[in-house]
């Protein structure tokens, strides 16, 4: 009997939790018909903001890559004082509030601040707003990946007389191509929506700097349904995203990936 | 037993959240325009507040956001609040004036607006619908400037956001109300709109009819329209209700 009550509890609360989830999402479909929803989407406003998220998004993620993927491998095979230190510095922006970070960008790149360069306002600006918040999620993600790759593996290259650049590019880079992919999937994802720290260091600026994130929010008080309409196209682009990921983390399946929601610091 | 415990934790969780998430009966939760931030906890300092641009606030006004005063920077928009039955006639509450402000170090050397034409100056101006945003164009049209919009860098969220920016020197120039620029006295310089470009900025306030809690909102209204709200307004460098 009791057993009943707590099992029809626990579905209870599973349906709750399901429905309040998805409830947001859907409703954002439901509130505008799709002809109107597809046709919203041909406003300058949003395509504008579609390319401006395009380009800087692009940009922010190769940068990423190119240089966090060193990062990531350095301090994945060192070990060296400090090294927990670092991986919490690295980690730092994924719990930073957005608005924090949009102000120490401005105080460190602003005109009037540490650097003193002219950056703010452009889009170089949601370009390093981007990386700086979505960086973290693919370096983390791709330690655990050069991590979880077997160092017999890499000594096995070595004695067979390859040097530590070609067993990186030939037996490294292939091992944990897929848990770097799908730090990349969440990397993109994260800077697609992206907010806080652009609209403080980049502004808002029509074909400029204005993503669709901040257009959604500028939309909200002009033109809910074309902010409706930016709304959907991002759960869609988002829900692609997630589908990669997933795919990605099924084609590797027998690899040892940290379980760690953030990689060990020790 | 291990139920019953569950089940009273679920309650008090409820009943909690519930307390203080609810109406408040005593208080008014006023929505007001971001450059009134300073001036209104003044006036009834145990009232809610949320400021924001006006156009943000009445968004969310109409899509049922439980203020129970609305008070805008222009009265465009409670206007339009009240023409769609979201609140009551907007009366004029409150007036004020457009500057443009410079940081104080005022890298660009700019003395009046006109030296806004020049290139590469990095202008500030509110977005689109932002109250602060139409008057800097009423401003630009009357003087025949609107060609200095293609200096503008950034159009904010309201005008705390243009205030920031040319606070924090990031910006050379942007264009707030006179009581924006009292506020950090320190950081930025106001230089005053010439006779014939500026705008009637005139403050708008009503009573939301979904409010709950209509006799504190008629209250606050009273109060803010009354002696007590004028003289606070007054000290803050708000223009009295009629010119």
């Amino acid at each position: 009997m009791r057993r009943a009550v707590l099992g029809a509890l626990a579905l209870t609360a599973a349906a709750v939790a399901l429905a309040f989830l998805f409830l947001p999402v859907a409703a954002i479909f439901l509130q505008v018909p799709p002809g109107r929803l597809l046709h919203q989407l041909t406003s300058p406003v949003v395509t504008d903001a579609l390319l401006v998220s395009a380009r800087t998004s692009a940009i922010a993620q190769a940068l990423i890559l190119l240089l966090g993927t060193p990062l990531a491998y350095l301090l994945a095979s060192r070990r060296f004082r400090g090294r927990g230190l670092v991986i919490t510095l690295v980690e730092l922006p994924l719990v930073l509030p957005p608005a924090v970070a949009g102000l120490g960008l401005l105080v460190a790149f602003g005109r009037a601040g540490l650097l003193g360069t002219s950056i703010p306002f452009t889009q170089t600006a949601v370009v390093l707003a981007v990386a700086f918040v979505a960086s973290p999620l693919y370096i983390r993600q791709a330690l655990a990946a050069f991590e979880a790759v077997d160092p017999d593996v890499i000594a096995a290259s070595r004695t067979l007389g390859a040097g530590s650049t070609r067993t990186f590019f030939r037996v490294v880079l292939p091992l944990a191509r897929g848990g770097l992919a799908a730090g990349l999937a969440l990397s993109f994802a994260r800077g697609l929506g992206e907010f806080g720290a652009t609209i403080m260091f980049a502004g808002s600026l029509q074909g400029v700097t204005q993503t669709l994130p901040l257009a959604i929010y500028q939309e909200f008080s002009v033109d809910l349904d074309t902010a409706l309409a930016m709304g959907a196209l991002l759960v869609v682009i988002s829900a692609l995203l997630l589908l990669v990921l997933k795919l990605v983390l099924s084609w590797q399946p027998s690899r040892r990936t940290s379980s760690f929601v953030f990689a060990r610091s020790s | 037993m291990r139920l019953a415990l569950l089940a009273a934790a679920l309650a008090a969780t409820i009943a909690v959240a519930g307390a203080t998430a609810g109406p408040n009966a005593e208080r008014a939760t006023v929505y007001a325009a971001a450059s009134l931030t300073n001036a209104f906890p003044k006036i009834a300092p145990s009232a809610r507040y949320s400021f924001a641009g006006s156009n943000m606030l009445a968004a969310q006004i109409r899509q049922g956001a439980p203020a129970d005063v609305f008070a805008s920077a222009n009265m465009k928009i409670p206007l339009g609040l009240y023409g769609d039955g979201f609140c009551s006639k907007p009366v004029v509450f409150t007036r004020n004036a457009l500057v443009l402000i410079v940081p104080r170090a005022n890298p660009a050397h700019i003395k009046s607006v006109f030296d806004l034409r020049r290139k590469g100056i990095k202008l500030v101006v509110a977005g689109q619908g932002v109250p602060v945003g139409d008057y800097t164009l009423q401003v630009l049209e009357k003087l025949k400037l609107t060609g200095v919009l293609r200096n503008v860098v950034s159009r904010e969220t309201d005008v705390r956001e243009v205030l920031a920016k040319v606070a924090l020197g990031e910006a050379d120039a942007g264009f707030v109300y006179s009581t924006d620029a009292r506020t950090v006295p320190r950081k930025v310089r106001a230089l005053s709109v010439p006779a014939g470009g500026r705008p009637s900025v005139e403050y708008g306030i009503c009573i939301v009819l979904a409010s709950g809690n209509k006799a504190v909102a008629r209250a606050f209204v009273k109060r803010a329209l009354g002696r007590p709200g004028q003289d606070v307004l007054r000290r803050y460098g708000f223009l009295p209700r009629r010119p």
